[in-house]
């Protein structure tokens, strides 16, 4: 168990509101032979928590080791088998020193902040920079990666022909299911999912809240005590802590009900002619209609409506 | 209807109710009380070294900078223990804290020179050279 409390050190060691990278060296004969290379995700749907990218890598020659360590579909591993498994791959000395792994723990306000920027960057797009930027790691600290293996949920030929144009000179497969169809993207998989399920496990409120995973679930919306804490921890100005995604609908609807309603400046989005001064209503040809105040106020000069000043008393 | 405005604080120890954080937030909040800043807000924010501040709210990333206010000026904020029923009435403010600069901040944008908010301290000065006394202008010039 030492490697999985080491594990939750270095995840409580960093800040958990920024993204960080937990990685393996690399096996001395990873640098040699030509590697197989596995990519999966763990926790893409939840509304609490990080995501995590993993990846696993080793000789292509080697992959007999994969399987004695058991690495299978891992939705069909329990999470006890699926902490054995990370646990030989850390420690069992013919896994350690040809399989080499590594993972991204992506924040939850990292996706929030992502998914709400003025030009908004999907979860897809965050996720296949997470891959891109774990394969370009370890073929940098000096891993020989010649195939690549992809699990992926949405439509897999968009992704496999972005990732061949990026490396060229590695054989890419992207597929559904290729974690139960690659015992190295099962071997990712594990991973990423052992990483997630920990980093929730050892998730500190910096907000101050005493609570733990016990009371908030597995951060699926349809958990009931993940439901309870989104319904319960509103806080009237803020919304939530930062271990809750704000993009989700299941929050954002949430906010919309028990927390004070915000608005944030408008994004004029490409194309759209909502409020195009073409289309103006016909009866602005005719008389100008002179509105009480407006006729009766001068005119306010450039300088203080380029600054939103106005004379208003904010006494009355 | 005139406004009096108290300020007790003079009497005051303790140096934190002069030194308040002012948080300008790029949003219209429908709220209107206290808010849990240090629990939910200041713990996230962080200095990129050289000023550049950043921080999050309700999961959009901020931008931020730090914005003394002008020369001479301080920051009040006040509290009104009864509002008049009648709008003729005089009121009557106490002055609660004050603070000396602002947290400025944008939604995913660097604050810069031409942020309205910026922009609209410039009056200070233009003012001044409008409406302010000779006195002041010669006591400018020989500084």
């Amino acid at each position: 168990m030492d490697q999985l409390d080491n594990l939750q050190n270095i995840l409580l060691s960093n800040d958990n509101s920024k993204n960080f990278l937990n990685c393996s060296d690399v096996p001395s004969i990873c640098k040699q032979e030509p590697c197989m290379l596995g990519v999966d995700e763990a926790g893409r749907g939840p509304v609490l928590g990080p995501m995590v990218y993993g990846i696993a890598y080793c000789p292509i020659n080697q992959s007999e080791i994969l399987k004695s360590l058991g690495c299978a579909d891992s939705k069909a591993l329990t999470e006890e088998k699926r902490n054995e498994i990370l646990i030989s791959m850390l420690s069992d000395g013919s896994a350690k020193n040809n399989v080499g792994w590594a993972a991204e723990v992506i924040s939850p306000n990292y996706i929030s902040n992502s998914m709400y920027r003025r030009a908004k960057c999907s979860l897809n797009e965050v996720s296949m920079n997470s891959a891109i930027g774990l394969i370009n790691k370890v073929i940098e600290m000096g891993a020989n990666i010649s195939e690549v293996y992809v699990d992926t949920v949405g439509p897999p030929e968009k992704y496999q022909a972005k990732l061949s144009e990026i490396f060229p000179s590695i054989k890419i497969t992207v597929t559904k299911k290729a974690d139960s169809l690659y015992p190295i993207v099962s071997a990712a998989s594990i991973v990423a999912k052992v990483t997630r399920d920990h980093a929730l496990k050892v998730w500190q409120f910096r907000e101050g809240l005493e609570l733990d995973y016990k009371e908030f679930g597995s951060g699926y919306p349809g958990d009931p005590l993940t439901k309870k804490f989104i319904q319960n921890k509103v806080d009237e100005v803020f919304g939530y802590p930062l271990l809750v995604r704000f993009s989700w609908s299941t929050a954002e609807l949430m906010l919309q009900q028990k927390a004070a309603k915000c608005t944030f400046e408008e994004v004029e989005e490409p194309g759209s002619h909502k409020n195009s001064p073409r289309t103006k209503p016909i009866s602005s040809f005719f008389a100008p209609k002179l509105e009480n105040d407006e006729a009766k106020k001068r005119k306010q000069h450039k300088f203080f409506e380029e600054r939103c000043l106005n004379r208003n008393n904010p006494f009355e | 209807m005139s406004i009096h405005v108290e300020n007790n604080l003079k009497d005051s120890n303790c140096k934190d109710v002069f030194e308040q954080k002012a948080q300008y937030i790029p949003c219209k909040i429908e709220a209107d009380g206290t808010a849990n800043v240090s629990q939910y807000f200041e713990p996230y924010v962080n200095d990129n070294g050289n000023g550049e501040l950043t921080a999050t709210f309700r999961g959009h990333a901020l931008d931020g900078v730090i914005v003394p206010l002008p020369e001479g000026y301080r920051g009040a904020m006040l509290t009104e223990a009864h509002r008049p029923l009648s709008e003729d009435s005089d009121r009557k403010f106490h002055v609660a804290s004050l603070f000396k600069d602002i947290m400025y901040w944008n939604w995913d944008k660097k604050p810069s020179k031409n942020d309205n908010f910026v922009k609209a301290l410039e009056w200070i000065d233009i003012a001044d050279a409008i409406h302010g006394t000779e006195e002041n202008e010669t006591n400018e010039e020989c500084l």
